[in-house]
């Protein structure tokens, strides 16, 4: 027996639908201003909580502690895996990396930008090994510094193993294999450690690992970032230790200058340049939420493909949780003669899903482009798709995000496990699987109330139609002088992945476990 | 002939005659399983490598493997046995025996020749057991799956068997060999290259 969460109600759904039929006309309407400042505060700055900032920038032992206490986790999970219980509601392995873990960690975004990446275990476990120094600046002779191969040097291959991911996550099953997940765990610790000890600066971290990229996307929507707390220090430093590192401290392991950065995507939060900047100039900072993405992030190809890939696999987590997932499946199944873990169909499926938003994505493009040359026949002479493509690519990222948290929240408010009793027993000795009792207990033992949680959703997927308007608003002013009806056909995307998103949001949803 | 002296006798003896009986209704209860007793087997004089009672659909089912631990070249046995839930009926129809490479990937995937499972043979009930024989030629982990049907449902009973010496190296010790192998090697070839380094620079400097 599967349990099912009830959806949406549908009169949220409907006041959704108006107000992105209002917004849609006034974001046609209103011309976006061409210059308008991101006001930013620092928090180092703020009166009773910037303290705390300060300290936690200027002391490398706070950091390092959660470091440890995050893959003292890390180990934990991959002993659960390995040889605890396979009941996977009662395995820490399972239970804290697909329930707590990968929900909690889009959600943290919205709290705390990039930090994830500085407490990542994969990264601080095999900075350990090969570095052989726990914080301070390495001269360990287990690097061979090699220059990354030219064909790995884009998010490509983030993109491909995001791809792998959700194939091994949902087709092969590894949620429900505590195992499985131990496993994927060490692959990609193997995975940090190799690339680390072959390849010059994180090329891990910046090139392939997807979850780094995912929340480096996603962190370009986050009101929360590290940036230099005085502009004008930064524009007169001449040594640059944010970028070379200091006697102690490494430089950055994603070649970034703290004092022209305008970017979110790279930062690993890492700390090496509030570490090492002499001037303790670099500190966190609340900033208006998803200006890098109106505004600041400048296009490319290969990330916005990325961005692309992240909402189809965003999309296509919902679809595989609906009842019509199952039933176009076994249709599918039938159809090619695909029997046993019906794979075949399954990779068929994703293949489909992963393409077609990336195809209707090209489509309105190619309408946007049409129109414009239409409207402005010689102002525009070099308005080439590839531009347009990546320019406006980023109206995917809050359509992706909002989906992504909306989703997760059912997740997390829903099946909230007993975590003291899995925190007592990580391995799940002698635990019994969970009883259809216990299920429906657990599913009605929300974490909060139901109407709290359909409020949420809609009020997210609202938001993420409104910051997704203001990117097509003002990314199209300012990058192809686009207005008015021009804007209709990304107007349109959004509104379509909206209303799909809200569409599934509405029906019931499969219980992960 | 002995004669009955006090309260006290007849009470013990009252009592090593109800542990008796006792004792021979268990062992009632072991015969069923074909076997004499929990830990051996008309094959085997070891403990079973594994004995399990589940229950699953409308079947309460207990198997058990033997010997302890099987060794490649050996014969072994399955042993399973099978009652409704509701009345406590034996199943009686034919269970095919199959066995497949114990890998969840193989599994999942259906990828290698590992992944296909071989028909060991079919069994029919035989003194309430289904007893089906095997005889591995190489060491490995192996899934052994018995299968049969009841009502239209399919039934598949999925049980681990080691055969021989488990491999020294889990995934463990691979990951953690590897990172050294690795390591050790980028060591000595950074050396080198520093070694040579130096070399080149003392030569232009001379």
């Amino acid at each position: 027996m599967v349990m099912t969460h009830p959806g949406l109600p549908l009169y949220w759904a409907y006041a959704i639908g108006i107000m992105m039929l209002l917004l849609a006309l006034l974001t046609m309407a209103v011309k976006a201003p061409i210059t308008s400042a991101s006001r930013s505060i620092s928090l180092a700055k703020l009166p009773l909580i910037g303290g705390l900032f300060r300290f936690l920038t200027k002391y490398t032992w706070p950091l390092l502690l959660l470091k440890i206490a995050f893959a003292a986790l890390f180990i934990t999970v991959i002993t659960a895996g390995l040889w605890g219980t396979p009941i996977v509601e009662r395995n820490l392995a399972t239970t804290l990396t697909w329930n707590l873990w990968w929900t909690g960690i889009i959600i943290a975004i919205v709290f705390s930008g990039s930090a994830w990446c500085a407490l990542c275990p994969w990264d601080n476990i095999a900075s350990w090994l090969v570095n052989h120094s726990i914080w301070r600046r390495s001269n360990s002779h287990s690097r061979l510094q090699l220059k990354v191969p030219t064909m790995l040097r884009s998010v490509w291959p983030a993109s491909l193993l995001f791809i792998g991911f959700t194939w091994l996550e949902l087709g092969v099953g590894i949620v429900a294999s505590p195992y499985a997940t131990a496993m994927l765990a060490l692959l990609m610790l193997i995975l940090a450690t190799t690339t680390l000890a072959l390849f010059e600066d994180k090329a891990f971290c910046r090139y392939m690992c997807p979850v780094g990229r995912t929340v480096g996307a996603y962190s370009q929507l986050a009101p929360i970032a590290l940036r230099p707390i005085d502009s004008e220090i930064c524009r007169n430093c001449k040594t640059l230790e944010c970028f070379h590192g200091s006697d102690k401290i490494a430089p950055c392991p994603t070649k970034l200058i703290i004092g022209r950065l305008q970017e979110n995507t790279y930062c690993t939060s890492c700390g090496n340049c509030t570490q090492s900047c002499p001037s303790s100039n670099v500190s966190w900072q609340l900033r208006s939420p998803s200006s890098e993405a109106i505004k600041e992030a400048k296009p490319h190809m290969d990330e916005a493909f990325f961005l692309l890939i992240l909402l189809s696999l965003t999309l296509f987590h919902g679809l595989t949780m609906l009842d019509y997932w199952e039933v176009y499946l076994s249709e599918m199944a039938q159809l090619i003669n695909d029997s046993g873990q019906l794979i075949i169909s399954f990779s068929i499926g994703l293949a489909v899903t992963v393409i077609l938003p990336i195809w209707i994505y090209c489509l309105c493009i190619g309408l946007t482009q049409g129109l414009l040359k239409r409207n402005l026949e010689n102002g525009m002479t070099k308005l080439s798709f590839n531009k347009l493509f990546s320019g406006f690519a980023f109206v995917s990222l809050p359509l992706a995000f909002s989906y992504h948290i909306a989703h997760n929240l059912t997740h997390f408010v829903r099946e909230s496990s007993d975590w003291l009793s899995l925190v007592a027993n990580p391995l799940g000795i002698g635990a019994e699987p969970l009883s259809m009792m216990d299920k429906h207990m657990r599913h009605m033992e929300m974490m909060v109330s139901e109407n709290t949680l359909f409020i949420m959703q809609g009020i997210i997927i609202a938001i993420g139609f409104v910051i997704a308007a203001q990117v097509i608003r003002h990314r199209g002013h300012r990058l192809f002088a686009a207005q008015g009806i021009t804007l209709l056909p990304m107007i349109l995307f959004a509104a379509l992945v909206t209303g799909f998103n809200l569409w599934m949001l509405v029906q019931p949803m499969t219980m992960r476990m | 002939m002995i004669k009955i002296t006090s309260k006290k006798t007849v009470i013990l003896s009252g009592l090593l005659l109800c542990a008796l009986a006792l004792f021979s209704s268990l062992t009632q209860a072991h015969h069923v399983l074909g076997r004499p007793s929990y830990s051996l087997n008309e094959d085997s004089n070891t403990p079973p490598s594994m004995a399990i009672e589940t229950q699953i659909g409308e079947y309460f089912v207990t198997y058990m493997v033997f010997p302890a631990f099987p060794k490649p070249n050996e014969p072994g046995r399955v042993n399973i046995y099978a009652t409704r839930i509701d009345n406590g009926e034996m199943l009686n129809q034919t269970i095919t025996f199959t066995v497949r490479d114990d890998t969840f990937w193989g599994e999942s995937i259906g990828i290698g020749d590992g992944a296909k499972p071989e028909v060991i043979g079919q069994q029919n009930i035989d003194d309430g057991v289904y007893r089906q024989g095997f005889l591995f030629k190489s060491r490995g982990s192996y899934i052994i799956r018995a299968y049969f049907e009841d009502n239209g449902e399919p039934y598949e009973i999925d049980f681990p068997l080691q055969v021989g010496a488990a491999s020294p190296v889990g995934p463990i010790g691979a990951a953690v060999g590897f990172i050294f192998f690795l390591l050790l090697m980028i060591n000595i070839v950074q050396r080198k290259r520093i070694a040579r380094t130096k070399i080149q620079q003392g030569n232009t400097a001379w």
